[in-house]
């Protein structure tokens, strides 16, 4: 292991924290179904992909909330 | 005590609707409500448990690779100089595997750490479990001391012992994400589904009787004939022994070792074997003195004395002597070490080579006496083939091969890996040595030393790795090669495209790479033996056929011995004596499993199998019921007789009935060619018919006993339809949220098919429909149906007739491409926008906030898939930061409109590092359209040609009007009268709202079919015949003769014009000639080859040919030197007082120009490139041809040759 991913996954809040306002809406949290327990996943950007309830390391994305339309023919 | 199992597993032909939906809704939690299902991949799981079961293969492995001796000291000094050296023992005890959990490096997951299959496929990993092996150690003869080495992580087979999968009721199997009848029996490797196939290979411990011109190569005096064994070792690896005939009556023993062939001559091996005489060994092999027949054996008493003769030379005649000798020759072939004696080297080079399976460690004389009696019996053998006493055995019938399982040769490798690592712990220990003044292996250094700096350095410990590449390639890379004749092509991907191909894959045998190079056609052919073991329908046509076989349904394989301890006992009690008589009238052989049990007269030997017979199907006197007992009844030179039993693993047996017990017995491909079984009850002979069949259809693989009514059918018919059926846009699963396959189809509109066999509930072939019922009218109506095509009922389109999608799974992994530091892997990529840069609006359409495709979008050509931008980690913030502000894609690049139907965002096992990797499954609607394949299920496929308007279809008298129309024409070729029989028991079944039952051997010829399903018609108010009167739906008027309309099941095939349709005008073109590529992939072209010329020519369409091979080919202008004729000599010339671009420039031909002199005028001289002035060389034209010919020029002009074109007018 690198010492520097095992450091990313030990304090990924602190520094999110701390720049959490001073980032722009790109690291906005994005909202994920865990693929073990469905539970809903907010993760941000450069975070490690896991469930925060069972540790699954599959999440799905969400169907967009966006009106989808298509023309039908 | 766990409440008994309450599913029902019986099943009818009937449609069981509610009781399916209930097994659907509510998986059960007991057990499977369909145990043939499987049942018919036992083989696959079975095998693998071998591999790690007490005393399975790999124990036994652990045994005879046995225990490695390394010495201490300088290998090169001199053995007076040194000493007594040390020696170095290290064995391995225990090997385990253990099952698929999160490494220890996840701190984060505390509950439940085991990694299900589901997730491996998800995360596009491999499913495997850690290996981990006792190595035991001592110096001299010190204590053992012990170490537990990881050999890396090994892919498990599904439901095997080793995976969490195993013994899971439906209701579990669903919670794990899995089919509710999952059945395992394939591996997991990168995401993909593999399996090892199964291979013909010689039978095991029966030496086989063979004529090879190929022999002869072996050097002068090799005769084409031979006694071949493959012997197998008790954990599964096999050495082959031939001995060969030579002209002058000697026989030289065969066998390979680690790729290379060595000859031995076979009176030395039978001397080393045992203490022994000539009188033994004449007598073995001839028989006893006073037996009757000798008189008329002068052809082998002649070649018995030259064999013993002319073994003389070398002067040999203690065993202990010939044992020497043979451990001399061979003791660096076998990596003998050097404190052991030559004689000791002998005897390991006997354990290893000779026979191994009459004892493959801790050798007995006991052993050494079975191989000496083997060994004289098959040179008594080749001297009876040589004779023309008995015949040659064909290596190609089922009778005298077996099956290689997937597990054996899982098992076969891992041995051979770990046997190479103990082998290569030489090379550490001799660098350690060199490194260290070769220090005493009882020094102290070398304790501290041997665990950390040179067990670890020891090469080939990585035993996972090297299983993984094997099954993701195929390939075996093996220094010994395991006694096959292939290297690759051992692994393919189970591909789950319908379910009858996936279930295919499982019962499917190969007869091996190097046959299908082969270019005479006897190992493809079709033999009678394979009658009830390999199905004689179900094998491709073209390069596989007749090599790529599949198991009849009710065929099962042997995947461990059955426990034959009693055997020799009962049939001594029978009567066999030690001796054998010189004739074989006066005696034959009596083995088990490649040993002599003892000879007995040829009537005795018939009272013997049928006792034995008698005994095990009974289940009396310990015999178990799946021995195999081969008797060859004694006949004018045909096979060798005798008894041949066969109890170990890899046969192939299938079930009959015994007829003097009226009970279940197992017949075996060996024996089946000697046995009368009787096909049915009316066939059976009193007095001859010793079984009758169970079921004829038991002959028939999965896929084809699906074919209904198959015994009407022509029987290639029934072939085509067994390889369409494996391509049909099908169900493949019913968890197809939880797979990521590259590709997979699905069709929408399933149904279960009306006419079908019970064997179809029985397998559970409903939970995977395949087809669409359809109303099919045999009637040429429209013009466009002819040559095989189909009009489909524009009306039953819209209704979903037929309607599939395909999911492709796009995989984004950013790590990809990166070169791969082995220690630290780093993150210098992150999905999403680059915080600093801008986010246009257009990649927004696609795109989500965090730079991933939305769930539902559409997709076409060209979108944006996902966003990526690099980074670099900030210690400081403890962030990845992003420098240059700029967003890269990844893009969808296919033609298709697609949908994206999920986004799986793929973290790492560690579960510590941000996303790497994302998987997207799209959806690409495919409603069916013109030139899309459809087929009934007897080998009917067409195309569709016209959506028909539902108002312009005939109708019926009932007002019904058909779904599909197909061309009369098809029927009277091609003789499927299956297709009649199914269309009127369709009707029949779809008005009275029955499944009708199609095994095909139910009706005779006074009893048939029509008139069976005709009457049931009649019940209905219709026809007998199935025919009706039609009214034409343009007109309105009846149709003068009545119309064949019945229901068929119908299956969408999976080509379809979408993928294969190729058009072009201009396109990307081949940088070297101009011409137009190929391949539909990259927009190429279709060759106008020279066929095609021809006949155009023939048609006299001079302008198509101008326009197909010049102007939408390689049409070049070109300049042209009227006066020498040459394209090269052309030049532009270069004006200096013109700007660069300006379009007035000219052509000149620089070979007929003179340099300029003073003299010339101003307009005559023009200068090159070089601002060099010529004069002159000013007949130049412009004419079009080919770009190639100019090539061609080129190219010649290379080789000294100049071309000449006159240009005219």
């Amino acid at each position: 292991m690198s010492g520097y991913t095992t450091s990313g996954a030990q304090q990924p809040s602190t520094g999110a924290a701390a720049d959490a306002s001073t980032i722009d809406i790109h690291s906005r949290a994005v909202s994920y179904t865990c693929g073990d327990c469905d539970g809903d996943v907010q993760l941000k950007r450069g975070e490690p992909i896991r469930c925060r309830n069972c540790g699954h390391r599959v999440l799905y994305k969400k169907r967009t909330n966006r009106m989808v339309q298509f023309e039908a023919r | 005590m766990a409440p008994a199992p309450t599913t029902d597993r019986q099943w009818s032909t009937e449609f069981d609707t509610a009781r399916r939906q209930k097994l659907f809704q509510n998986p059960p939690k007991d057990r499977t409500a369909y145990p043939t299902l499987a049942a018919a991949v036992d083989p696959h799981i079975h095998s693998f448990n071998q591999i790690f079961a007490k005393g399975g293969h790999l124990d036994e492995a652990l045994k005879e690779i046995g225990t490695k001796v390394f010495l201490d000291g300088d290998p090169s000094a001199q053995p007076e100089d040194v000493g007594r050296r040390n020696r170095l023992s290290i064995k391995i005890t225990d090997v385990f595997l253990d099952k698929s959990v999160l490494p220890p490096s996840n701190k984060v997951s505390v509950g439940n750490r085991n990694i299900l299959p589901a997730e491996c496929r998800e995360r596009h990993v491999s499913y495997r479990g850690k290996l981990r092996a006792r190595v035991l150690y001592r110096i001299n003869n010190g204590d053992w001391l012990e170490t537990v080495r990881e050999l890396g992580q090994v892919p498990i087979m599904l439901k095997s012992n080793r995976c969490h999968l195993e013994n899971m009721s439906p209701a579990q199997l669903y919670k794990a994400k899995e089919e509710t009848e999952e059945f395992g029996g394939y591996f997991i490797v990168n995401g993909i589904e593999k399996i090892i196939r199964m291979l013909i290979v010689p039978r095991r411990n029966y030496p086989m009787a063979i004529q090879r011109p190929s022999y002869t190569n072996r050097g002068p005096g090799y005769t084409t004939l031979g006694v071949e064994i493959r012997s197998v070792r008790p954990d599964q690896t096999s050495q082959t022994n031939a001995l060969h005939y030579l002209n002058d009556g000697n026989v030289n023993l065969r066998f390979s070792w680690r790729k290379a062939e060595y000859l031995v001559p076979v009176v030395m091996v039978l001397k080393a074997l045992v203490e022994t005489n000539d009188r033994d060994i004449f007598e073995g092999i001839v028989g006893t003195a006073d037996s009757e027949g000798l008189a008329e054996k002068q052809f082998v008493t002649d070649r018995v004395e030259l064999l013993l003769r002319t073994y003389k030379v070398y002067g040999l005649h203690s065993r202990a002597a010939t044992r020497a000798y043979l451990g001399s020759k061979f003791r660096i072939v076998l990596q003998i070490p050097d404190d052991i004696s030559d004689e000791e080297a002998g005897t390991e080079f006997l354990r290893k080579i000779i026979l191994p399976h009459l004892g493959a460690y801790h050798i007995t004389e006991r052993n050494d006496a079975d191989k000496f009696r083997m060994l004289l019996f098959m040179v008594r053998k080749l001297y009876s083939l040589a004779e023309g006493e008995c015949s040659v055995e064909n290596p190609d019938a089922v009778q005298n091969q077996e099956v290689l399982l997937g597990g054996q040769l899982y098992g076969m490798i891992i041995k051979e890996k770990m046997d190479e690592w103990l082998n290569s712990i030489r090379f550490p220990l001799q660098e350690w040595g060199r490194k260290n003044e070769w220090k005493l292996f009882t020094s102290q250094d070398f304790q501290k030393d041997f665990l950390g700096r040179i067990l670890k350095r020891a090469q080939g410990e990585d035993v996972g790795r090297a299983m993984e590449y094997f099954l993701s390639t195929g390939n075996l890379v093996s220094p010994t090669g395991l006694d096959l004749q292939q290297t690759a092509g051992f692994c393919v991907v189970a591909e789950k495209l319908n379910f009858y191909r996936f279930i295919s894959h499982f019962r499917m045998v190969h007869r091996g790479a190097y046959f299908a190079q082969m270019k005479t056609t006897t190992v493809r052919k079709l033999l009678p033996e394979s009658w009830g073991f390999l199905c004689p329908v179900h094998t491709p046509d073209g390069a596989p056929c007749g090599l790529l076989n599949h198991f009849a349904h009710k065929c099962k394989i042997a995947t461990k011995g059955v426990d034959v301890s009693a055997i020799p006992k009962v049939v001594a009690q029978i009567g066999v004596s030690s001796k054998a008589s010189a004739s074989l009238n006066a005696s034959v052989v009596v083995q088990l499993d490649g040993r002599i049990l003892g000879f007995c007269s040829p009537k005795q030997a018939k009272v013997i199998a049928d006792t034995l017979r008698y005994y095990k199907v009974e289940g009396s006197h310990d015999i178990p019921l799946e021995l195999e007992i081969g008797y060859i009844p004694n006949s004018n030179s045909g096979q060798y007789p005798g008894i041949f039993m066969s109890s170990q693993s890899s046969r192939m047996y299938r079930p009959v009935k015994y007829l003097p017990l009226d009970k279940l017995d197992y017949v075996g491909p060996f024996e089946q060619p000697y046995m009368s079984i009787a096909c049915t009850d009316p066939e059976i002979v009193s007095g001859d018919s010793t079984h009758v069949e169970e079921d004829p259809t038991n002959i028939l693989s999965i896929v084809a006993n699906m074919t209904p009514f198959s015994d009407f059918n022509q029987s290639p018919r029934n072939m085509y339809q067994c390889q369409m059926g494996k391509q049909t846009m099908g169900t493949p699963a019913t968890a197809l949220r939880y797979r990521t396959d590259n590709k997979t189809y699905r069709l929408q509109t399933g149904q279960t098919p009306i006419v079908r066999p019970p064997l179809h509930n029985e397998y559970g072939l409903d939970n995977f429909p395949n087809g669409t019922n359809a109303v099919v009218a045999v009637i040429s109506y429209t013009g466009y149906d002819m040559d095989d095509a189909m009009i489909l009922n524009k009306s039953a389109h819209e209704r979903g007739f037929g309607h599939g999608s395909i999911y492709k799974t796009k995989i984004c992994d950013l790590a990809e491409g990166q070169r791969k530091s082995r220690s630290a892997k780093t993150v210098n990529r992150l999905f999403g926008f680059a915080p600093e840069g801008v986010v246009k609006a257009n990649w927004r359409e696609t795109l989500d906030d965090d730079g991933l495709p939305r769930v539902g979008t559409m997709l076409r050509s060209g979108d944006v898939l996902a966003a990526w931008h690099n980074v670099s980690y900030d210690q400081t913030l403890g962030d990845y930061v992003n420098l240059d502000g700029q967003t890269q894609f990844f893009k969808y690049k296919e033609d298709e409109l697609a949908f994206v139907e999920e986004v799986r965002v793929i973290g790492s096992e560690t579960a510590a590092d941000p996303c790497q990797k994302i998987s997207v499954k799209l959806r690409v609607p495919r409603s069916p359209v013109i030139g899309d394949k459809f087929s009934s299920r007897h080998g009917q496929k067409g195309v569709c040609s016209q959506k028909w308007p539902a108002i312009d279809m005939p109708f019926s008298e009932s007002g019904i009007q058909p779904d599909v129309i197909i061309n009369p024409h098809a029927f009277p070729s091609r003789m499927t009268i299956g297709m009649f029989v199914e269309s009127l028991a369709g009707k029949a079944g779809a008005l009275h709202g029955i499944a009708q039952d199609s095994t095909p051997f139910r009706f005779d010829e006074n009893n048939t079919a029509v008139d069976f399903f005709g009457h049931q018609l009649m019940k209905a108010g219709y026809n007998y015949y199935g025919n009706e009167p039609m009214y034409s739906g343009i007109t309105g008027e009846e149709l003068a003769a009545d119309i064949y309309i019945g229901v068929v099941y119908y299956q969408r095939l999976r080509h379809m014009v979408n993928d294969k349709y190729q058009v072009r005008t201009t396109g990307p073109v081949n940088s070297y000639t101009g011409q137009p590529i190929k391949g539909r992939k990259k927009g190429g072209g279709i060759r106008v080859g020279e066929m095609e010329r021809d006949s155009l020519l023939a048609h006299g369409t001079a302008f198509l040919l101008q326009d197909r091979l010049m102007n939408c080919s390689d049409y070049t202008k070109a300049t042209i030197c009227r006066d020498c004729g040459s394209f090269l000599s052309t030049t532009p010339t270069v004006n200096e007082y013109q700007r660069k671009n300006s379009k007035a420039f000219q052509v000149r031909c620089r070979r007929c120009a003179k340099l300029a002199d003073n003299s010339a005028s101003k307009t005559e001289v023009w200068s090159d490139g070089q601002g060099i002035r010529y004069q002159g060389g000013d007949d130049v034209t412009t004419v079009a041809v080919p770009g190639v010919l100019k090539y061609l020029d080129v190219e010649l002009a290379s080789m000294g040759i100049r071309l000449k074109f006159d240009v005219e007018p």
